[in-house]
């Protein structure tokens, strides 16, 4: 079985921590919802990193088109891109807008139609620039109870070594798993 | 007085020596930076206390003599003294006194047991570490605002990097249009003044909260003077 990516979190309903090294980090992303999509889980993406119409054009590279995934966008705003209206993509005004983006969650859990769907935070380490560790980890377990109480899977990406050991050791208790994503050929054909 | 060759500070008739130990000892226990408390195990009772257990405690010794142990520098219960009735050893531990103004100053304690004329007494002896305890508590906040800082710099600085080699290449390569490199470009602009003002907040913090433990250059420094 790959070790690299949760293979079994769409059927069971797992919270994942993945790690990695900061030049690996964008591999693990489109890893991630690679595996999330073959195994039929529909994912909703949290990007706090990367606004809606960039990550369309690279996810569309990977094969893989807007109707495969559900995004909230709390970036394009921050940078003063206009947020084309989509019923699959919700925006918040910037990443420390932490309301916004728990209502945001909660909406999407709600409104996704689909049996199987997942998120995606991408990533806990860049929502560090926006708010204190200790918020980001107050935050962080919100969504993951919120996730429980829905049973629904969880990936939240984060580059490796980029927790306070404190906040890391809170996260690891309210998630699965920590997993370290090592390098996409250890994964195997995704396809 | 001056000792002389071979005899000690302490010399002449048994008279003369017991009158001379009894002031060098409360020489001792008027200046020493100890602050020293003689208590009757029986009763816990104050039998004596030097001028800096009465300036850390905050009273007087006539104000402290009668009193039992229990009201200061021992929080145990009456039937609970670690040394007479639970039987331990107590010696340089971290303990905390409770002065007169209800203050708990920790402290470093010793409790020694003595015979002085005849009588067995329990000699308590403490040191003030308050300042020692905040030194730590800086350190261990200052350690904790460079983590912070580290973590929200250092970090998203190496993903930015990365971020920014790809942002080269879509430049490079065509397929991404002029707004989209604008939106990265003005996120990673964006970030960058967030990371800053977050260093700023930070070391402002870190200068400002209890100080005057930071020796001024480094609070020039945090504060960016």
């Amino acid at each position: 079985m790959d070790p690299d990516v949760p293979d079994d979190s769409p059927d069971e309903s797992l919270l994942y921590l993945m790690l990695a090294q900061p030049e690996k980090v964008h591999d693990m992303t489109i890893a991630v919802l690679k595996r999330s999509v073959r195994k039929g889980c529909t994912p909703l993406i949290i990007t706090v990193n990367q606004p809606y119409k960039v990550l369309a054009r690279m996810y569309a590279k990977e094969g893989i088109g807007p109707e495969k995934y559900y995004v909230i966008d709390a970036i394009t705003q921050y940078s003063g891109g206009v947020c084309t209206p989509d019923p699959r993509v919700k925006y918040v005004t910037n990443p420390s807008n932490l309301t916004d983006l728990g209502i945001a969650i909660t909406e999407f859990l709600r409104q996704m139609p689909e049996q199987k769907k997942c998120i995606i935070f991408d990533s806990v380490s860049m929502l560090l620039i926006h708010i204190p560790t200790v918020t980001a980890s107050k935050f962080l377990h919100f969504v993951v109870n919120k996730l429980k109480l829905s049973d629904v899977s969880g990936i939240f990406l984060c580059v490796e070594k980029g927790l306070d050991p404190v906040i890391l050791s809170q996260m690891s208790t309210h998630v699965d798993k920590v997993m370290d994503f090592e390098s996409p050929e250890s994964m195997g054909p995704m396809e | 007085m001056s000792p002389k060759a071979g005899k000690g500070l302490i010399s002449g008739s048994k008279k003369d020596d017991d009158a001379c130990t009894d002031e060098v000892f409360r020489g001792v226990f008027e200046k020493i930076q100890t602050g020293i408390l003689i208590i009757d195990p029986d009763t816990h009772t104050i039998m004596d206390a030097n001028p800096l257990a009465e300036y850390l405690i905050g009273r007087s010794k006539n104000e402290l003599i009668g009193s039992t142990c229990h009201e200061f520098v021992c929080p145990a219960k009456c039937g609970q003294c670690p040394i007479t009735d639970m039987h331990k050893d107590i010696h340089n531990l971290e303990r905390a006194l409770i002065n007169a103004k209800g203050e708990t100053i920790p402290i470093l304690k010793t409790v020694a047991k003595a015979t002085i004329h005849g009588r067995e007494y329990l000699i308590e002896s403490f040191i003030d570490i308050l300042d020692r305890k905040r030194a730590e508590e800086r350190k261990v906040a200052l350690i904790a605002y460079m983590n912070e800082s580290i973590m929200r710099v250092r970090t998203p600085l190496g993903l930015m990097t990365e971020d920014l080699q790809r942002l080269a290449d879509q430049a490079k390569g065509g397929e991404y249009d002029a707004e989209e490199i604008r939106m990265q470009l003005q996120i990673h602009a964006n970030n960058i003044r967030q990371m800053v003002r977050t260093l700023e907040e930070l070391s402002a913090k870190a200068a400002l909260e209890q100080g005057d433990d930071i020796p001024p250059e480094f609070r020039d420094f945090f504060i960016g003077k």
